[in-house]
């Protein structure tokens, strides 16, 4: 049956994973520097990780910690994992900082380094990257989280070839920001003692409120 | 056993043309439509050649129909291609069955709000430009002048974008969820687009030259193109007719780099089996493949491999249409579909522009003049930034 199998929430400068708040810095430090110090709470030596725009670093991040404790990387086919992701403001954080190089003809100095940044599925490409997930993948620019949307998306894919997948939201608009990451599995199912859950809309719904932020 | 989708209806407007019969007459007489720069306001203008739709802002308005300060040249010609396609099609979106608008694009309201930009800061004259840049704003655009839609999505995965609104349009008709679809992408020329482009490198100040040894980039092109789905138990329905089927698609990650391929292929390579697995196709069924083929160095080599991962010696017939239109981004997969079922009607594969040498060691050589000869299965391909990479097959219908 189709499983949530493993989540991670981040929101408020603090990181939840199934449910249970396991990072989180001063509420005042900035969004960079949030980001930072949740890198460095995973122990992780990934140079790469440095050169992504904070949208892209907020998702790396928020999967992560969703996959962390989990099996998931190894016991599906990492060519039948997809990767769906939504957020309403696409990649506006970059762009503007691209528009930026580009306004002033005195101050002209585009780089490909941010242009780069300026598509939201680049959150995706670098998810993919690091676990070598090659599975089918897709964007979704949506007002609010569109959990109709997502779960029936997962749910076509994983009856159609697809075994597992990444599904969530990543957005990062000024200093508002959000992530929001749910493993789903199709080979696993749901017995007493473990977290997972049935995926369902309500399911998510559930699980996406489930965390009591502390500030 | 799920139903089929069939393609009942194409718009499209680009640099070839400002509607499909105007686009078919451009490709069946080999004429370019990638020129010198005259609607976009660039520092690049007398340096790099674009593919631009020839109309300005007001003739478009004026093609639509509707004044409205607060469309943007996105917003005009998704509309026109839509509403082209949906009449083409001869449907009826008041006629009680579910119809669905997925669009696609990467720059949306970018070209109008970089017109702004500057002055946003100091004053507020101009705030209602930043309410149509979203990406969901043309689609909802598309929708309101459609009328009566039941459904609407935007997805942004850059390049292959329109090859994703296709697939889900079809996933969604196939469970049930709607009766038909209107779907493709859009993407307007913008300042932002070139300016990000050229960073890149991998613009070429000459025509491109895909899959020729000597090409050095790609010429961005603007435009829209949208078909219809429709499954065949509402085209039964109405007893409508369709143009082609669409008879597999697929799309895997190439997990490789953001913005360059695998020099082997592997996203492409997996995308392509994986919709020929689909469609229980083999690949000596394959007619023609209408190639991404941007005329990047990385692209055409890498598609190219994985064009002989897949067919081996046996390599169909191709080209890449992109030297027609440009590389118009999140529209490209539509207006290539739209290409490929104009050469499934008119039994004709488009040619590939420019070339001259083939790409050494692959020795691949694509169609460089019109041909005329029976098709029926085309294989379309679609990669993108972020090693998004989809493929779709069309079969005579």
């Amino acid at each position: 049956m189709n499983t949530i199998t493993s989540y991670a929430h981040i929101k408020h400068n603090q990181v939840s994973v199934n449910g249970s708040i396991v990072f989180q810095s001063g509420p005042l430090l900035k969004l960079s520097e949030f980001l930072s110090e949740a890198y460095k709470s995973i122990g992780l030596s990934y140079p790469k990780f440095h050169k992504m725009d904070a949208q892209c670093k907020l998702g790396f991040l928020c999967a992560e910690f969703a996959l962390k404790e989990t099996t998931f990387l190894t016991e599906n086919d990492l060519s039948k994992t997809a990767i769906i992701l939504s957020n309403a403001a696409s990649s506006l954080e970059t762009d503007r900082v691209h528009q930026h190089s580009i306004n002033d003809k005195s101050n002209y100095f585009p780089s490909p380094a941010v242009f780069v940044y300026t598509l939201p599925n680049i959150t995706i490409g670098e998810i993919a990257i690091k676990h070598k997930v090659t599975g089918e993948n897709a964007f979704f620019v949506s007002g609010q989280l569109d959990t109709e949307l997502l779960v029936n998306y997962i749910e076509t894919l994983l009856s159609n070839g697809s075994e597992a997948a990444l599904v969530g939201w990543v957005e990062v608009d000024g200093a508002s920001f959000e992530a929001f990451i749910f493993l789903v599995e199709s080979s696993k199912n749901i017995n007493k003692n473990s977290i997972f859950k049935a995926l369902n809309q309500s399911s998510v719904i559930t699980i996406y409120n489930q965390t009591k932020w502390t500030h | 056993m799920s139903q089929k989708i069939y393609i009942t209806g194409l718009g499209m407007i680009s640099a070839i043309g400002n509607n499909v019969p105007e686009s078919f007459l451009s490709l069946s007489q080999s004429k370019t439509g990638i020129g010198k720069i005259n609607h976009l306001t660039t520092r690049y203008k007398d340096e790099f050649l674009a593919g631009e739709i020839k109309l300005s802002n007001s003739d478009l308005a004026d093609l639509v129909k509707d004044n409205n300060p607060a469309l943007n040249r996105n917003s005009y010609i998704a509309m026109l291609a839509a509403k082209e396609a949906v009449i083409n099609s001869g449907i009826d979106t008041n006629d009680g069955l579910r119809t669905g608008v997925i669009s696609s694009t990467t720059v949306a309201g970018m070209g109008k709000t970089e017109l702004y930009y500057k002055e946003l800061f100091e004053k507020d004259d101009h705030l209602d430009v930043l309410d149509t840049h979203d990406c969901g704003d043309s689609t909802e655009r598309i929708a309101d002048y459609l009328g009566n839609v039941d459904y609407v999505t935007t997805i942004s995965t850059a390049c292959s974008s329109a090859a994703n609104a296709i697939m889900l349009g079809c996933r969604m008709i196939k469970h049930g969820q709607l009766d038909r679809v209107v779907v493709g992408g859009v993407d307007a020329l913008s300042k932002f687009t070139f300016n990000g482009f050229n960073t890149l490198m991998i613009l070429d100040r000459e025509w491109c030259k895909p899959f020729d040894e000597n090409r050095k980039g790609l010429n961005l092109g603007e435009g829209a193109a949208f078909v219809v789905l429709e499954g065949e138990n509402a085209l039964n329905l109405r007893k409508g007719k369709p143009l082609a089927e669409v008879a597999g698609y697929a799309n895997a990650n190439d997990a490789y780099h953001q913005t360059a391929s695998s020099p082997e292929g592997y996203g492409a390579t997996l995308a392509i089996k994986q919709a020929l697995t689909m469609s229980g196709l083999k690949t000596d069924q394959i007619d023609y493949i209408n190639m991404h083929g941007t005329g990047t160095p990385n692209n055409d080599l890498s598609e190219s491999m994985a064009t002989v991962a897949v067919f081996g010696k046996q390599v169909p017939k191709f080209s890449s249409t992109k030297a027609f239109t440009g590389h118009t981004l999140a529209a490209a997969a539509s207006i290539e579909a739209v290409i490929s079922v104009l050469s499934l009607q008119n039994s004709m594969i488009f040619p590939n522009l420019n070339f001259t040498t083939p790409i050494a060691d692959m020795n691949l050589i694509p169609e460089t003049k019109l041909v005329n000869t029976p098709l029926n299965i085309i294989l379309s391909n679609s990669f993108g930034f972020g090693g998004n990479c989809s493929s779709l097959l069309f079969k005579k219908a």
